[in-house]
């Protein structure tokens, strides 16, 4: 698996600790927890690498629905993915384009979140969405 | 934005720039200022009533978490709130430690605030984004320069978000003369380019603008205050950390969710760099005064849209002394020393990169907190926010909304107001009665 796979999310709030959860599911490649500061994420990868990020997002789908979206060309849709912080992954990605530093290829998977209250656990939904993600990128 | 014959109203949501939930609401009749309001409406974070029933010793680690960008100066204020109750004093080489994690949270904050929060204002673009994409070697250095700054609260630290190596009565562990070195190259390369910063930004076309504030500012005798003081004003002020409550009070406004602070004697005050650089000034350090003095920018500076200019001559001092500190450190005997205390008063105070941060803590006759109080330089700063809004909005009612909004966001962000670290959120209203 030669990938960089980058977790986003903050563990103490629900279900947006799901890209944090994949991230420690998975072995045996270079992976990143981001909880906070997006914004030069491209430190965490070069030019030639393959990457993955991994957020929970809120664009009103059914809690738990996954969504790829392949980000090398085309910038994330707006606010889907609300970050709590003033640079979210959207705006880290569109940062690393704006000063040529995007990987070769980029992917942002979305697990879209239920509950997001503070000190909650993942919903179930959510887990099992985890699971999914997680096979997913294991056995690529 | 609607716009009606009689009422017209201007609402700008995620407005990414300033820290936390807040809003402006400002409505005019002709030219008559109806009312003005600067909101935090950012919930109560209770953090104070949380820390009752705690140990003294559990505070700059609870305290630190109310934010993620300046969590240092909130560990730096309880500890020393800590340490006053307990009239212990530390190892000056401790206090060194503290004074350059404190000056890498400084280099942190502002470069951020400088570049990513403020810098796109006055040239024009919406968002750091569109900064970058015009003017990339700019931005790269500016995150370079950020980078330094957690890098330095790595090492001090412990982590660059929510340190947690700094404790009551000194450090955890302290670093060796050799770790401490890894940060001299890198350092060195920043305060060259702190310089260009002071000089790039100090080009910028500022709004012809000066307000009379009242200036206070920790005061240090040997030093520009960072971690510690006395309290001191551009009107006199001189006391001591433990007298603040007889000489500043809080206010409840029923538009916001913070406590206003007003000084008792005079009111409205302004904390933060503006306030450092003039009652500090003769304390500056060579390379910060140097380019101070060449870009012009003087003691007693007064037109808030140029604080950019001065948070930038403070990355340079923040560079400088975490240089000079590097240079002069001797690792301390002790990592820390035992700080406890019963039934006493502890009042602490250091210097955000926002301005002053009061701590106050009653430690009861079995050793826990029986009460806190926490002054955040937001709360000390919104009385002059809207003040400054007010004054600036007399002589412009007649500039068309759009224009109008874009320059009264930018006098918001001249404080680089932190309500804190949650959803980023400003609602913008602007509405004409006639």
């Amino acid at each position: 698996m030669p990938w960089i796979i980058i977790g986003v999310g903050n563990r103490d709030r629900g279900d947006d600790g799901a890209g944090v959860a994949v991230v420690e599911a998975l072995t045996g490649c270079a992976t990143h927890v981001v909880d906070a500061g997006a914004l030069d994420m491209f430190n965490l990868w070069s030019e030639t690498d393959d990457v993955v990020v991994v957020d929970a997002m809120r664009s009103g789908a059914r809690p738990g629905t996954v969504r790829s979206f392949d980000v090398r060309e085309t910038p994330l849709p707006g606010e889907t993915f609300a970050s709590t912080h003033s640079f979210g992954p959207a705006a880290g990605i569109e940062l690393a384009r704006a000063l040529g530093r995007m990987p070769t290829s980029i992917e942002v998977i979305g697990i879209e979140a239920g509950d997001l209250t503070v000190g909650v656990n993942l919903s179930p939904p959510v887990v099992q969405a985890v699971h999914e993600v997680t096979r997913r990128l294991a056995s690529a | 934005m609607t716009a009606e014959s009689s009422t017209r109203e201007i609402n700008v949501d995620y407005l990414a720039r300033v820290e936390g939930e807040g809003a402006m609401y400002l409505k005019l009749d002709g030219d008559e200022i109806i009312d003005l309001q600067f909101a935090i409406f950012e919930p109560p974070r209770f953090y104070e009533a949380f820390l009752r029933g705690r140990k003294p010793s559990e505070a700059p680690d609870i305290t630190s978490r109310i934010c993620g960008i300046c969590p240092i100066a909130y560990q730096m204020s309880s500890i020393n709130a800590m340490e006053f109750a307990a009239d212990v004093e530390v190892h000056p080489q401790i206090r060194a430690l503290r004074r350059m994690l404190y000056a890498g949270e400084w280099i942190e904050s502002h470069t951020l605030h400088v570049y990513m929060l403020h810098a796109p204002d006055f040239l024009g673009y919406e968002s750091a984004i569109e900064l970058a994409a015009d003017l990339p070697e700019v931005v790269t250095h500016a995150l370079r320069l950020k980078k330094l700054g957690n890098t330095v609260m790595t090492l001090l630290g412990g982590r660059e978000i929510h340190p947690i190596n700094m404790r009551v009565g000194g450090f955890y562990r302290t670093p060796t003369q050799s770790e401490l070195d890894t940060l001299v190259e890198e350092l060195e390369w920043a305060l060259g380019m702190s310089e260009e910063t002071v000089r790039l930004v100090s080009g910028f076309e500022f709004p012809d603008f000066e307000m009379p504030y009242e200036f206070v500012a920790l005061h240090h005798p040997d030093e520009y205050a960072i971690t510690d003081g006395r309290i001191i004003s551009s009107e006199g002020l001189d006391i001591d950390v433990s007298e603040w409550t007889e000489h500043f009070e809080e206010i409840h406004v029923e538009h916001s969710n913070a406590l206003h602070c007003r000084l008792r004697e005079r009111g409205t005050y302004h904390v933060g760099p503006m306030a450092r650089f003039t009652l500090n000034h003769d304390q500056l350090t060579p390379r910060a005064r140097a380019i101070a003095d060449e870009v012009g920018l003087a003691k007693g500076e007064r037109n808030p849209f140029k604080s950019i200019i001065v948070r930038s001559v403070e990355i340079v001092l923040a560079c400088e002394e975490i240089l000079r500190l590097i240079d002069e450190y001797e690792r301390p005997p002790e990592p820390w020393i035992t700080v406890e205390s019963t039934d006493s008063v502890g009042h602490g105070a250091s210097e955000a990169p926002r301005g002053i941060l009061y701590h106050r803590y009653e430690i009861d006759p079995g050793g826990l907190i029986a009460d806190a109080k926490i002054v955040p330089p937001t709360s000390q700063n919104q009385s002059s926010i809207e003040a400054d809004l007010r004054e600036f909005v007399g002589p412009r009612t007649q500039m068309e909304d759009e224009k109008l909004k874009w320059q009264l966001e930018q006098a918001i962000r001249n404080y680089d107001p932190c309500i804190s670290c949650a959803t980023h959120f400003l609602d913008l209203t602007v509405e004409r009665v006639n």
